[in-house]
């Protein structure tokens, strides 16, 4: 299998099958991203289609120096900010109506416990969840993960550290309970 | 990997995304549209050998134009025009011509003149101006 940076450099030389790889690659990646970082599942979508477009139309700018998943989510991460007004995340409404327009609940196979990345979403930053999922969904480095954020490495690695705290902390409250409840 | 990292990773692989068809058709459009507007194209840095010829031959045009200069002042020795004519006249001047006529300028003296010819000079910029745009105001 052709690694990322060979095929944009097929793309480049003008290889049309080498983008559609690309886009075959990371289309799901980026889509169970977005799906967490926007409205609706369509702004999902559109952030998708405008993401592999603006990839597509500046190919020629990507810094071999990181990795195209870094430079691609960071294109992705863009797109989800416009498509959220003021860069917020959104807000999951606790009533149940609004839970069923959920795009990533929706999304989420059933399983007898909380899926912890509708946890993070309602506990994070927005910044600090697109490192964690950068960071642990995607197992990118720290230094990626500062690169796709726009962020220091320092900066990365706090947030990071903190991230995990906020979870564990939630973790630890709600696994005892659920014990509890099956036993 | 810890516990968190394991639950991390398989909640995320619990998130479906599929793509739809639809939703592919619709990325291909667009990166069809993309190709339409702006082809991709490789950013065509100088190379380094183009670098060096163009730095190698701005320094010997360099070279060449002092060179020159220098020659001709040799050759002609102080030229009146020059900027520090009147600072360094009495100094330059070769020992017969200056016993001949003993020469004491003054800066006032010299520069007085060229004065005149810039203010000569703004003002025929300033007419040319003037003609320039009555012209664009009658052509307009």
């Amino acid at each position: 299998m052709n690694s990322d940076e060979k095929l944009v450099s097929d793309a480049l030389s003008g290889s049309v099958s080498a983008f559609t790889e690309i886009v075959e690659r990371y289309s799901e990646r980026l889509l169970r991203f977005l799906l967490t970082r926007c409205r609706t599942r369509a702004d999902a979508e559109d952030a998708l289609q405008d993401t592999f477009a603006n990839a597509y139309r500046y190919l020629n700018t990507f810094n071999p120096k990181w990795r195209f998943s870094t430079w691609i989510y960071r294109i992705a991460i863009r797109n989800a900010v416009r498509s959220a007004p003021q860069g917020v995340m959104v807000e999951v409404s606790s009533d149940l109506e609004d839970q069923a327009a959920d795009p990533l609940r929706d999304c989420i196979r059933a399983s007898d416990r909380e899926n912890l990345w509708l946890t993070a979403r309602d506990l994070l930053s927005a910044d600090a969840y697109s490192a964690m999922w950068l960071r642990y969904a995607e197992d990118l480095p720290v230094r990626e993960v500062a690169g796709a954020l726009d962020r220091s490495t320092s900066w990365t690695k706090v947030t990071l550290m903190r991230a995990r705290n906020v979870l564990e902390q939630e973790m630890s409250r709600t696994i005892p309970k659920e014990r509890e409840h099956y036993g | 990997m810890d516990e968190l990292e394991r639950q991390l990773k398989q909640d995320a692989g619990e998130i479906e995304a599929t793509v739809s068809p639809q939703l592919r058709a619709r990325i291909e459009a667009s990166l069809y549209a993309a190709r339409d507007s702006k082809p991709v194209k490789a950013v065509e840095r100088p190379s380094s050998s183009l670098w060096w010829m163009s730095s190698l031959t701005g320094l010997v045009a360099a070279l060449l134009v002092i060179a020159f200069f220098n020659l001709n002042r040799d050759d002609a020795g102080q030229a009146p025009g020059s900027d520090n004519f009147a600072e360094t006249t009495p100094t330059q001047v070769e020992r017969p011509f200056a016993e001949t006529f003993p020469l004491e300028t003054r800066p006032a003296v010299l520069t007085s003149p060229l004065e005149k010819e810039l203010d000569d000079l703004q003002s025929d910029l300033e007419k040319v101006r003037e003609n320039v745009e009555e012209d664009m105001r009658l052509a307009f």
